[in-house]
């Protein structure tokens, strides 16, 4: 149960992203748009390590069958790089917006 | 429960932060749905994870976007001076435009960069997007390929009579429409004084507060000034593709109007 | 336009189900436990950040470091013009930042320091850390505290961390080394470095701004 609510959030978040970037023509919506999707890819890798009743992959820390560890480990170091990724991103759109006046999307394809 | 709880909460915020207009708003909206999912983390066995989504996607990632907005946000507003509106006062730039500018920039999250330039230069930044904001006593002009935001201080015409001659006007101001067939068109107010000073026009049209500023510098001593009919207001003019901007804008002036400062700040700056 | 997208946003939900219904619910389910203690920790996740798949880390933190080094050359020509508001003083948010400063520095070298044996680790302490310093900045004016903070050593111990981490990997993987010490050592590392990188990143992204 918590699970599966836990991903239809994630492919819920990761639809609703991608709807943003492609719909929104503004170079940080997209962004924003990419961040709400990639945290329903996190979501749904850490919903698929979590079953009914687990504890934390801690040793000794409660009753119960431990979640996954895995998956866990591998989006730990995904939200590290979506951070650095994001801040390269958000200079590129910096640069953009000095030399050409403009974050739309459409606009900046014309040239 | 409780993951089913946070679930509809942190779809909820994404959706309410997707689909704002105002850039600040989908950023703190950004930030408060990596919260909630730091912690549906929490709830899913995940505590690594949870902290730090929390210090990265809700601390650095919130941080960063917010300076970046303060960086890209820049608003560029291209003006030509008219005294109580827009005026450089020594280094200081100052004016109910101004003030009411520096409002409107706090107020989305942006810096301001002022250019002067002649009215007839503003209208082609403003047009190409290359200034955000057209400001320093503009009167709506339809023919320009602009918008203008509500108008903000009433004003009339004025016909400013010197001697014998043509008519003369600044480009793009409503004032142009009254010049006869051998009118003049002026870059901007400054050359229309000169000219007029210099005899080679006879008349000027102009606004009342131009006429006023001209009055108080003592450049036409002998002229004689004549209202014409119709009022005008002083208005922004904005890129007519930049519906963001426009929004937002008409959304703080309607929230100044709403609480009264509009007229508090207009009583302040001309009396 | 609006087709294509709705197909495509409909493929995604898509192969997202699929995936789902292959993944979940999982039949098998490996146990954790035996993987803390081969690296003698008690953290699972830890175990495999910085035993079982280092390589992954450590390429990762590169590629942190290489993202945080693209931001500093794509901003390195842009530099704020004209003249600068000056700093609103609040006074309350500049002794809160002097109280919580400590604090939060002691609460970051925990969670790095205790990253083997409870959730934390490396990556969140950095980001505290960072978050920690630009608050400091938000209370005082950034152009004051990156004055005093912000030096090109600063940097240069950015990469030095790196350095020492690649060694310490060289250790762990080629040597074999498992103890509690190496991780607690590679998390500080990874503090620092992703501390420092964060830091550089936001004293760039606001250079010569009097407030934040």
């Amino acid at each position: 149960m918590e699970s599966l609510s836990a991903l239809a959030l994630a492919v819920a978040s990761a639809a609703l992203g991608m709807w943003a970037m492609v719909v929104r023509r503004n170079l940080v919506w997209k962004l924003l748009g990419l961040n709400v999707a990639s945290g329903g890819g996190i979501l749904f890798l850490v919903a698929l390590s979590h079953r009914t009743g687990a504890r934390p992959p801690i040793v000794g820390l409660g009753p119960g069958p431990a979640a996954d560890a895995l998956p866990q480990a591998l989006v730990l170091t995904a939200i590290v790089i979506h951070f650095a990724t994001l801040a390269l991103a958000l200079a590129l759109v910096i640069v953009l917006t000095e030399h050409r006046h403009t974050q739309d999307s459409r606009k900046l394809e014309e040239r | 429960m409780m993951a089913v709880l946070l679930s509809a909460l942190a779809f909820g915020l994404a959706v309410f932060a997707l689909t704002r207009k105002r850039l600040l708003w989908g950023v703190i909206g950004v930030g408060v749905h990596s919260l909630v999912l730091a912690a549906l983390y929490l709830v899913l066995a995940a505590p690594d994870v949870a902290l730090t989504e929390a210090a990265i996607g809700f601390g650095l990632v919130t941080f960063v976007y917010l300076l970046a907005l303060r960086r890209t946000g820049k608003l560029v507003v291209a003006a030509s001076p008219l005294y109580p509106l827009l005026y450089a006062e020594g280094e200081r730039v100052a004016g109910l435009e101004w003030e009411i500018l520096e409002r409107f920039a706090r107020w989305c999250h942006r810096d301001l960069e002022l250019i002067w330039v002649p009215r007839a230069e503003i209208l082609r930044l403003v047009r190409s997007g290359e200034a955000h904001v057209g400001a320093g006593g503009f009167l709506p002009n339809p023919h320009d390929g602009v918008v203008y935001t509500q108008g903000l201080v009433p004003t009339r015409l004025v016909r400013v009579r010197l001697g014998g001659g043509p008519i003369g006007a600044v480009v793009g101001e409503p004032g142009a429409s009254w010049l006869g067939s051998d009118g003049k068109l002026f870059e901007d107010a400054d050359e229309l004084a000169r000219a007029l000073s210099r005899g080679e026009v006879g008349e000027a049209v102009t606004d009342l507060l131009r006429w006023r500023e001209w009055e108080t510098r003592d450049l036409f001593s002998g002229a004689e000034a004549t209202l014409l009919p119709g009022e005008h207001r002083f208005a922004f003019a904005l890129n007519p593709e930049d519906e963001e901007l426009r929004e937002s804008f008409a959304e703080f002036l309607g929230e100044l109007e709403r609480r009264g400062e509009l007229s508090e700040l207009i009583r302040r700056h001309l009396g | 336009m609006k087709l294509l997208l709705a197909l495509g946003i409909l493929g995604l939900v898509g192969i997202l189900a699929v995936g789902i219904a292959g993944l979940w619910p999982r039949a098998d389910f490996p146990d954790p436990d035996p993987v803390a203690r081969g690296w003698r920790v008690t953290n699972a996740v830890a175990a495999i950040v910085l035993g079982l798949r280092l390589w992954d880390t450590l390429l990762e933190v590169l590629v942190y470091v290489v993202a945080m080094v693209g931001v500093r050359f794509l901003l390195v020509g842009l530099h704020w013009k004209g003249e600068l508001p000056p700093v609103s003083e609040t006074p309350l948010l500049r002794r809160s930042a002097d109280l919580l400063l400590g604090p939060i520095l002691v609460f970051a070298l925990y969670v790095a320091a205790s990253g083997h044996l409870g959730p934390g680790g490396g990556f969140p302490a950095g980001a505290i850390l960072g978050s920690a310093l630009l608050l400091l900045a938000l209370a005082k004016g950034m152009e004051r505290v990156s004055a005093e903070l912000y030096e090109p050593r600063l940097e240069s111990l950015e990469y030095l961390a790196v350095v020492l981490l690649v060694f310490l990997a060289a250790l762990v993987l080629i040597l074999g080394l498992r103890t509690p010490a190496a991780f607690v050592t590679a998390n500080l590392l990874i503090a620092l470095e992703v501390a420092i990188g964060a830091w550089a990143v936001l004293h760039r992204f606001s250079s010569a701004r009097g407030e934040v």
